[in-house]
C-alpha cells in the first residue's frame, strides 16, 4: 500500500504531465471509480468504490512509462481505461488513491498499410474510426464487437475481445500482429509486425488479454481484410430446440465451413429481439462473406446443412438484416438504458462462457433450469451462441431482473454475483471456460485458479514477473488482498 | 373504480435505415421487417395506469384494469404481458383493416366497446403515435362518449369520493385539477415513460389467462371499414434533414476555450436575458 498522500501524487502527476491533464474533479473520480458492471449503483449516485485519487490524460509513451514508473516507486495502483466500456468491473478502482491512466487521447491512425494487409494505431483509436477509414478505402479490421461505437484499441486488445464475426475472422487475439505495450518499471517493449515467427513462446500472449493488470498497451498493430459486405450472404431460420441449433452449429463447423456470423438465440433471447417473426421460436443466423464464389459456396452449402433439419423454418434475410444494422451500443443507446434502468428497476446483465460441443448444451440447460428455479424477480433468463469454434462454442447468458426490497448498493450481492456464481461454477465444473470475450474483470477473480487448475503457476508467475509490486490494476484477474 | 387502457402497437421506425423507406405495393411502407412495440406515448398510459392502482389499492379503494387493443392476434403477446402485470382483464378488437390513418373510425370502435360494456369510469389513452401522429383519437373517444377529456395529462393520483387527481401540462405549466369520472385522459409527455417489466413467476401465474377476442365489424360499420385510409395516399418521400450546424470552440487550454465560449457566444445573450 502507497505511503505517498494523495497531494504528493497529484504534484507528482502534475510535474510529469501539466496540470491541464490531471483531473481532480470529485464528479469525475465518481464515475471514474466504476464501470458498467456497477451501473445500477451508479445510475442511482451511490459509488461504493475507494475514488481514484486523479484521472491523468496521456499522450505518449513516454508520458505512460514516467507515470508508471511513478507508479512502481511508490506502490500505488493504476487502472489503465481507454473507451471506458468494460462490464466485468476491471475499471473499478478497488482500493485507495489510485490512479486512472486514460489514453483515450493516444488515438492517432499511424499507418494503415493495404499492400501488407495491416494498421496501426494507438491505444485510444476508436475501433469505429478505424474501421470508418478503413471501409473508405475498401477494407475492414473483421472485428465489430457491439461495443464498437464506444470501445478503443487499447481496451479491445487488453481485454481479449471478439467480434460478431470472428467465426471467420476469428477474435482480436488472432488479428494482432504486433503490440507496444509500457511495463510497469517503464520500460516500452515493442513486438514486431511480422506474419509468424517460431522464436519462442509468442510473447503477444502475454499482452492481450492482460486487462491491464501486466501493462500499459500504447499501440496495436491489426490485420486488415478487404471489406466486400455485396457478397454477403445472409440466413436466418426459426427452429424449436437449441440442441438442434448447437448441432446444426457443430456440422457447420466441423465441415470445414467459415461463416462470418454464426448465432443460435434460444427462445427468452430472442423474444427480445425477433418477438416480431420467432415467437416462442429459438432463431438460428449464418452469414457467409468474402469473395463472392467463397461467399457463395459456403453459404449453399450452410443452406444444404441446415435443410436436413427439418424443424427449420427459413425466415426473410431483411428480417435478420435490419436487426443487425441495430445491434451495436452507441452513447445514445446507452443514455436511454440508463433512463430505463432508473424507471423501471429492471436491469440486463450478462455472462459469458465456452465449451466444447459435447458439454455446451448441458451447461447451458443447467443455467438457465438453476436461476429460474433458485433467483427472485427475475424477467428474463436466456442466452445465445454468437462464436463457434471447431471444438466447441460460447454460450451468452443474458439474465434480466426487477431491483427489488434491496437498496441499489446491494443489487450486485442480491442478484447479479449469485447469479454469475451458478454459470461461472456450473461452467468451470463440466469443463469449459468462464469466461469467452468480456474479460475477468474483479468479480471472476475468486474462481481464476479453478479455471486455470495446474496451469494457474503459469499465469501468476507472470504477475510475479512483470508487475512484483501488484501495482497494476488491483484485484484485476488476478483476486486481490 | 374502472378503467380501461387503451394502447396501440407500432413498428419500432428509429430502426429502419434510410434505404428501408421504401414505397411498396398499395403505396404502404413496408415496416415489417422491424420490431414492435408499444406506442411510446401508450406505455406512459400503461404505467400511469399502474401507478394509480398501486396508490388508491394503498388506501383501500378497489381498481379494476382493463386494457384494450385492436388489430391481429400478433398482438396477444402484450396482453399477456398486461395480464402478468395484474390487469384484470384483456381485450382485443380483431381487425385486419387499414385503420393507422383513422382515428375517426378507431375512437368508434372505443367509444362503441364502452357503450356495449357500460363499464369503465376513466378511459385512459396515449395522446398520439408516430405513425398517423395526429393527437386525436382521445379526444374523439370524449366527443363520442360525451364525457370530458383532459389533455397532455402526466399524473393520476386517487382523491377522496372516487374522485381523481390529474396533473397535465399546460403552456404556462402544470395544471392540478380534481374531477369526479366518468372521463377520458390523454396521456401526453409522463415522467414514467417506461412500462415496468413482469417477473417471469408472473407470467406463468397471472399471463396465461383468456384475452377476450371480439370483432371490430360489431363495433363499427361495414362500410367505413372498407374505405381507404381517410383519402390518405402516399405521393413520394423525402429525409428529413436532422443535420445541425456545430462550431468547435478552439483553444490551447479548456480555460482558453471557456473564454472563447464566453467572450464569443454567450457574454452577449446573458446580457439580454
Amino acid at each position: 500500500m502507497s505511503t505517498t498522500s494523495k497531494t504528493q501524487i497529484v504534484e507528482t502527476l502534475i510535474s510529469i504531465l501539466g496540470k491541464e491533464r490531471v483531473i481532480t474533479d470529485e464528479e469525475v473520480l465518481k464515475e471514474s471509480s466504476v464501470d458498467r458492471f456497477r451501473r445500477f449503483e451508479e445510475i442511482h449516485g451511490y459509488f461504493t468504490q475507494p475514488l481514484p485519487v486523479a484521472v491523468v490524460y496521456l499522450r505518449n509513451k513516454n508520458e505512460v512509462a514516467a507515470v508508471l514508473k511513478f507508479a512502481n516507486e511508490h506502490n500505488i495502483n493504476l487502472v489503465a481505461r481507454t473507451g471506458d466500456s468494460a462490464t466485468e468491473g476491471g475499471l473499478e478502482t478497488a482500493v485507495e488513491n489510485s490512479i486512472v491512466a486514460d489514453g483515450s487521447e493516444m488515438n492517432k491512425i499511424i499507418k494503415i498499410d493495404p499492400y501488407n494487409m495491416q494498421a496501426t494505431c494507438e491505444c485510444g483509436t476508436s475501433l469505429q474510426d478505424l474501421e470508418d477509414e478503413l471501409r473508405e478505402q475498401g477494407y475492414t479490421t473483421g472485428h465489430s464487437p457491439q461495443s464498437k461505437p464506444l470501445a478503443q484499441m487499447g481496451g479491445l486488445v487488453a481485454t481479449r475481445s471478439i467480434g460478431q464475426f470472428s467465426t471467420l475472422y476469428g477474435g482480436i487475439e488472432d488479428m494482432v500482429v504486433g503490440l507496444e505495450a509500457v511495463f510497469p518499471t517503464g520500460e516500452i517493449t515493442k513486438i514486431k509486425d511480422v506474419p509468424r515467427r517460431a522464436a519462442g513462446p509468442d510473447i503477444r500472449h502475454v499482452i492481450i488479454g492482460n486487462e491491464g493488470a501486466l501493462c500499459y498497451i500504447t499501440e496495436v498493430t491489426v490485420k486488415i481484410f478487404k471489406y466486400r459486405p455485396e457478397n454477403n450472404y445472409l440466413l436466418g431460420y426459426t427452429l424449436n430446440n437449441m440442441k438442434t441449433g448447437f448441432e446444426i452449429l457443430r456440422e457447420v463447423m466441423a465441415e470445414g465451413y467459415k461463416p462470418s456470423i454464426a448465432r443460435l438465440y434460444d427462445v427468452e433471447d430472442g423474444a427480445s429481439h425477433f418477438s416480431h417473426f420467432a415467437e416462442d421460436k429459438c432463431v438460428l443466423i449464418l452469414m457467409a462473406e468474402g469473395p463472392k464464389p467463397l461467399a457463395d459456396a459456403t453459404g449453399k452449402a450452410m443452406e444444404k446443412i441446415v435443410a436436413k433439419y427439418v424443424e427449420c423454418e427459413k425466415v426473410d434475410p431483411r428480417l435478420i438484416q435490419v436487426w443487425f444494422d441495430n445491434l451495436n451500443w452507441d452513447v445514445s443507446k446507452v443514455a436511454e438504458e440508463r433512463t430505463e434502468i432508473m424507471e423501471t428497476k429492471n436491469i440486463s446483465n450478462t455472462t459469458e462462457i465456452s465449451a466444447t460441443w459435447d458439454r455446451i448444451y448441458d451447461i447451458y440447460k443447467t443455467c438457465v433450469e438453476r436461476i429460474r428455479n433458485e433467483m427472485p424477480d427475475m424477467t428474463l433468463v436466456g442466452g445465445h451462441s454468437s462464436h463457434s469454434y471447431l471444438n466447441g462454442t460460447n454460450m451468452y447468458f443474458v439474465y434480466n431482473y426487477n431491483v427489488v426490497d434491496c437498496n441499489p448498493k446491494q443489487e450486485i450481492t442480491k442478484y447479479h454475483l449469485p447469479i454469475k456464481k451458478i454459470i461461472v461454477e456450473e461452467t468451470i465444473k463440466a469443463g469449459g471456460s468462464m469466461c469467452h470475450h468480456h474479460g475477468v474483470g474483479k468479480h471472476r477473480t475468486r474462481w481464476i485458479q479453478e479455471e486455470y487448475g495446474s496451469s494457474y503457476y503459469i499465469l501468476e508467475t507472470l504477475k510475479k514477473a512483470f508487475d512484483p509490486k501488484g501495482i497494476m490494476n488491483k484485484g484485476t484477474i488476478f483476486p486481490g488482498e | 373504480m374502472n378503467i380501461l387502457t387503451c394502447f396501440k402497437i407500432v413498428s419500432d421506425l428509429d430502426l429502419m435505415s434510410e434505404s428501408d423507406w421504401v414505397v411498396e405495393d398499395h403505396f404502404r411502407i413496408n415496416t415489417s421487417f422491424v420490431k414492435n412495440m408499444i406506442n411510446p406515448y401508450d406505455e406512459s398510459a400503461l404505467e400511469i395506469t399502474l401507478l394509480y392502482k398501486e396508490q388508491a389499492e394503498k388506501l383501500g379503494s378497489a381498481v379494476n384494469l382493463s386494457a384494450l387493443t385492436i388489430g391481429s392476434k400478433q398482438l396477444d403477446a402484450y396482453l399477456k404481458t398486461l395480464y402478468a402485470l395484474r390487469f384484470d382483464k384483456a381485450v382485443r378488437i380483431e381487425n385486419q383493416h387499414d385503420l393507422r390513418f383513422s382515428p375517426d373510425a378507431i375512437s368508434t370502435v372505443i367509444a362503441n366497446y364502452v357503450k356495449v360494456i357500460k363499464k369503465p369510469e376513466v378511459i385512459i389513452l396515449g395522446r398520439q403515435s408516430g405513425v398517423g401522429d395526429n393527437a386525436k383519437t382521445p379526444l374523439l373517444v370524449a366527443e363520442h362518449l360525451g364525457w370530458p377529456c383532459i389533455s397532455q395529462a402526466v399524473k393520476i393520483e386517487p382523491a377522496s369520493e372516487g374522485l381523481l387527481k390529474v396533473s397535465s401540462m399546460a403552456d404556462d405549466g402544470l395544471v392540478i385539477e380534481t374531477i369526479r369520472p366518468p372521463c377520458v385522459l390523454s396521456i401526453g409527455n409522463a415522467p414514467n415513460s417506461y412500462l415496468r417489466i413482469p417477473t417471469l413467476k408472473d407470467k406463468v401465474n397471472y399471463g396465461k389467462k383468456e384475452i377476450e377476442v371480439l370483432e371490430i365489424e360489431n363495433y363499427l360499420n361495414q362500410a367505413v371499414l372498407e374505405q381507404p385510409s381517410e383519402g390518405h395516399n402516399i405521393t413520394g418521400l423525402k429525409p428529413i434533414n436532422h443535420k445541425r450546424q456545430g462550431v468547435v470552440i478552439e483553444g490551447s487550454t479548456p480555460a482558453e476555450k471557456a473564454q472563447n465560449l464566453y467572450h464569443n457566444y454567450l457574454q452577449e445573450r446573458l446580457k439580454q436575458l
